[in-house]
C-alpha cells in the first residue's frame, strides 16, 4: 500500500507526505518538500546590511517580523549595535502580534478543523460560528499590532538594524493594551475547545525538544542561549552544534538532528521545558492541562500554541506601559562596516538562526536556518511510528490520520527552503 | 450560479494568500459569494477538474512543477489573475544572476527526486495573464477591490502613477531630498506610501511603475555620492528583469 498526500492542505508552501507499506511493514515514510528553492542567501551576497534586511524577511510570510527580529540582531552583534530599551521593548510588543496572528491562524483556522471534522474553517464556522470568529478577532489584532510597530502586517520595514523609522503613536498603543485585555476571555474559550476531544495516541514517542532562553527572565521569545531537554546550554554563536544540516533528494528543505536524534522545535518545545516559567492565567492553563504526553505526542502543539496566545494579551498591558514610560531615543542608523554575528529568535515554529558577516560595510557571508527545517526530521520520525502503528489495522481516514502531524507542528515550508551556508569566493 | 474561483501558489512567501486570509472582517462574506474550488493553504478540500471562472496565482516559476500546475490552471481559467510581486516580476530571487552556479553552492550535486528546479521567471514569460494585483506583499484593499471588480465582471485598474503621489498626499517630507535611496519616483503606487511615511525610503517593493525614469533617478543619487555598486544593488531587488540598470 501507498500513500501519498500532495499537496499537504492547509499549510504554507508546497509539501507532501509519502507512505510505503508492504505486509504490514512500513518500508518507506517522507516528508516531501516540492515548494522550489529561491536561493535567498545568495541573493544577499554584496549587498548592504539595510538591503538585507528587506530580502531575508520575504524568505516567508506568516513569520516575516521574527525573520526581520532575527537579521537586525545579527548585524547588530556583528556590528556591535546598541539598541535603546524603549525600542527592544517595542521589538518584544511587535514578535507578541506576531504569536497572536501566526498561533491564531494556525490554532483556529488551520488546526481545529481537523478535530471537528470539517475540510476548512469557512465550513466549520456554520456550526462554530463563535470559535471561527473569535479565532479572527485574535489574527486581526496580531495584524494590528504589526501594522502600528512593523508599517505592514508582512513584510512591514519600520524595524531597522539599531533604530527604528517611526515610534508609535501613543493613542495607537494604548489602544493595543485594551484590544488585550478584552481578548484575553476569546482565548480563554478558545483553550477550553480543545481539551475536551480525544487526542489520539497512534504515534507516541519520546523526543528531544530545543528552545531559546529568554533574555528577560521568565517565559519569551528573544534570547542568545540555546537550551535543550536534557538541559544543556550553548551560546548562539555554537547554533551548529545543535543544527547539522544535510541535503536529502526528496527535498528542497535541508534537514537537522541533533547528536544523531532528530528533535522538536516550536511551541511545544517552549512550553516542555520553559512551561513551569509561564505566569498569570497562562501559567494556571498550563498547570491543568500539561502532562508527561506533551514529550511524547506533537498534537499538543496545538495547545501550547494556545496557551502562547494567552500568555501573550497578558503581557501586553505591562508591556505597553512600560514603553510609554520611557522617552523616545534619539533615530539614527548606525553604520555595520565590519564583523561577524548571529541573531536568533524563537519564531512562531521555533528557533530562528541568522548568521551574518560584513566586511566594508557589505554583506559575505549568510546562514540562515528555520524552525520548520529543523523539525522535519521530526515529522517523518512520528509519521513512521503512526504508520507503523496503524497498518495493522488500516482506518478508513489513515491519510487524516498522518496529516494530523506535520500540520500540528504547523509547518511554515517555504521557510524550510532556504538555509545553508553561503561564502563569498575571493 | 456562483464564480468558480482557485488560488494557487508557486514559489514564494504566500504573503499575498496570506493577505486575502488578512481581510478578517470580509472573509467569511467573499467566499459565501464564491465557490473556492482549490485554495491549498487554507482547505484540504479541492477540485482540480472543473473549470474556473477565475484563478489567482502567486509565486514565481521556479521548477518543473510550478510549469505544470501553471499551464494547467492557465488551461482551465477563463481569467488568470498574477498576484504579488513574485507573479508579475519574479520577486526577489530573480534579482541575481549566475542561478545554476547558485543552485549548486547551495545544494552541491543532489538530484532532486520529485522536480526539478528551473531558473526564476514570471508568470508572463509563459502563459497569458489577464489582470495583475501588485505589491510585496499585495495591499489587501486593492486585493478586495480587484475581486469586487472581477466577481462583476470588469477588469480590475492598477494605479498608473508613482509611490511619490500617494507619499505628497500624506504630505510627508522627501526622502529624496533628504539624501537617502528612494526608490518611490520609480515605484508603482497602491501601498499607501506607509516606508516613506515611516521614514524609511521606498525600496520598490510594488515593482517599476510604467516609464520609470530609472536614469534620472540614478544620476541625481550619483550626485549625492552614492556609488554606482550600492544604486544599482537597491534598484534591482524588486526591478525584475524589466528594470536596465547598467
Amino acid at each position: 500500500m501507498k500513500i501519498n498526500i500532495m499537496p499537504l492542505a492547509r499549510v504554507e508552501g508546497e509539501g507532501g507526505i509519502y507512505v510505503e507499506m508492504e505486509d504490514e511493514r512500513v518500508k518507506e515514510v517522507r516528508m516531501d518538500i516540492y515548494e522550489g528553492p529561491r536561493l535567498i542567501e545568495t541573493v544577499v551576497l554584496g549587498k548592504r546590511p539595510d538591503d538585507v534586511i528587506s530580502i531575508v524577511t520575504r524568505i516567508c510570510s506568516i513569520c516575516s517580523t521574527s525573520h526581520r527580529l532575527a537579521s537586525v540582531r545579527g548585524f547588530e552583534r556583528a556590528g556591535g549595535v546598541e539598541v535603546p530599551e524603549k525600542i527592544r521593548l517595542l521589538r518584544k510588543l511587535v514578535h507578541y502580534g506576531e504569536y497572536i496572528e501566526s498561533h491564531s491562524l494556525h490554532y483556529y483556522l488551520l488546526a481545529l478543523p481537523d478535530f471537528f471534522g470539517y475540510p476548512d474553517a469557512i465550513s466549520m464556522a456554520e456550526k462554530y460560528g463563535d470559535l471561527v470568529l473569535g479565532g479572527l478577532e485574535l489574527k486581526k489584532f496580531g495584524n494590528f499590532i504589526m501594522e502600528t510597530i512593523n508599517g505592514k502586517a508582512i513584510h512591514g520595514e519600520n524595524i531597522r538594524i539599531g533604530y527604528m523609522g517611526r515610534i508609535p503613536e501613543k493613542d495607537a498603543l494604548e489602544h493595543i493594551k485594551s484590544r488585550a485585555l478584552a481578548l484575553i476571555p476569546v482565548i480563554e474559550d478558545g483553550i477550553m475547545a480543545f481539551p475536551a476531544m480525544e487526542i489520539p495516541d497512534y504515534m507516541e514517542e519520546e523526543t528531544n525538544f530545543i528552545c531559546l532562553v529568554p533574555e528577560d527572565d521568565g517565559f519569551g521569545f528573544i534570547g542568545n542561549t540555546i537550551i535543550t531537554s536534557k538541559g544543556e546550554r550553548f551560546d548562539v554563536e555554537e547554533y551548529k552544534k545543535v543544527t547539522n544540516e544535510r541535503v536529502v533528494p526528496h527535498s528542497f528543505a535541508k534537514r537537522s538532528s541533533y547528536a544523531g536524534s532528530p528533535f522538536t522545535v516550536g511551541a511545544l518545545a517552549r512550553v516542555n521545558i520553559l512551561g513551569e516559567r509561564l505566569p498569570g492565567k497562562a501559567g494556571d492553563f498550563f498547570r491543568r492541562l500539561w502532562s508527561e504526553r506533551w514529550k511524547r505526542n506533537p498534537l499538543f502543539n496545538n495547545l501550547a500554541q494556545a496557551i502562547e496566545i494567552l500568555f501573550c494579551l497578558e503581557q501586553i498591558p505591562p508591556l505597553v506601559d512600560r514603553i510609554l514610560s520611557l522617552p523616545d531615543p534619539e533615530l539614527k542608523e548606525p553604520e555595520v562596516k565590519e564583523g561577524e554575528g548571529t541573531g536568533a529568535v524563537e519564531a512562531p515554529r521555533g528557533t530562528l538562526y541568522h548568521h551574518y558577516k560584513v566586511e566594508n560595510g557589505r554583506t559575505v557571508e549568510c546562514d540562515i536556518i528555520t524552525p520548520t527545517a529543523q523539525n522535519l526530521d521530526d515529522m517523518e520520525k512520528y509519521l513512521r511510528r503512526a504508520a507503523e502503528n496503524l497498518v495493522k489495522n488500516p482506518p478508513e481516514d489513515f491519510e487524516l490520520r498522518l496529516e494530523l502531524i506535520p500540520r500540528a507542528y504547523d509547518p511554515c515550508i517555504s521557510c524550510s527552503v532556504h538555509m545553508l551556508r553561503v561564502k563569498v569566493k575571493k | 450560479m456562483k464564480p468558480k474561483v482557485g488560488f494557487y501558489e508557486l514559489t514564494g512567501c504566500a504573503g499575498d494568500m496570506l493577505n486575502m486570509l488578512n481581510c478578517e472582517d470580509q472573509l467569511l462574506s467573499l467566499f459565501d459569494v464564491v465557490e473556492v474550488k482549490s485554495f491549498a493553504m487554507a482547505s484540504s478540500a479541492h477540485d482540480e477538474d472543473t473549470e474556473l471562472d477565475i484563478a489567482f496565482v502567486e509565486g514565481s516559476v521556479s521548477t518543473e512543477e510550478n510549469l505544470h500546475l501553471l499551464k494547467r490552471v492557465r488551461e482551465k481559467s477563463k481569467i488568470l489573475v498574477a498576484v504579488g510581486h513574485c507573479a508579475i516580476f519574479g520577486g526577489v530571487q530573480i534579482s541575481e544572476n549566475n542561478w545554476e552556479e547558485r543552485l549548486k553552492k547551495v545544494y552541491g550535486d543532489v538530484n532532486f527526486i520529485h522536480t526539478r528546479p528551473i531558473p526564476h521567471e514570471p508568470l508572463g514569460m509563459f502563459v497569458r495573464v489577464d489582470a495583475v494585483i501588485p505589491g510585496c506583499p499585495i495591499n489587501k484593499h486593492q486585493f478586495l477591490s480587484a475581486a469586487g471588480k472581477l466577481l462583476l465582471g470588469t477588469m480590475p485598474e492598477l494605479y498608473s502613477f508613482a509611490v511619490c503621489a500617494e507619499c505628497k498626499w500624506k504630505e510627508n517630507e522627501c526622502l529624496l531630498m533628504k539624501g537617502k535611496i528612494c526608490l518611490g519616483p520609480i515605484t508603482r503606487g497602491g501601498c499607501g506610501a506607509i516606508c516613506p511615511t515611516h521614514n524609511i525610503p521606498c525600496i520598490g517593493c510594488f515593482g517599476p511603475v510604467e516609464e520609470e525614469n530609472v536614469s534620472s533617478e540614478y544620476k541625481l543619487l550619483l550626485e549625492k555620492g552614492y556609488s554606482p555598486e550600492e544604486l544599482r544593488n537597491r534598484m534591482k531587488i524588486f526591478g525584475g528583469k524589466v528594470r536596465e540598470v547598467k
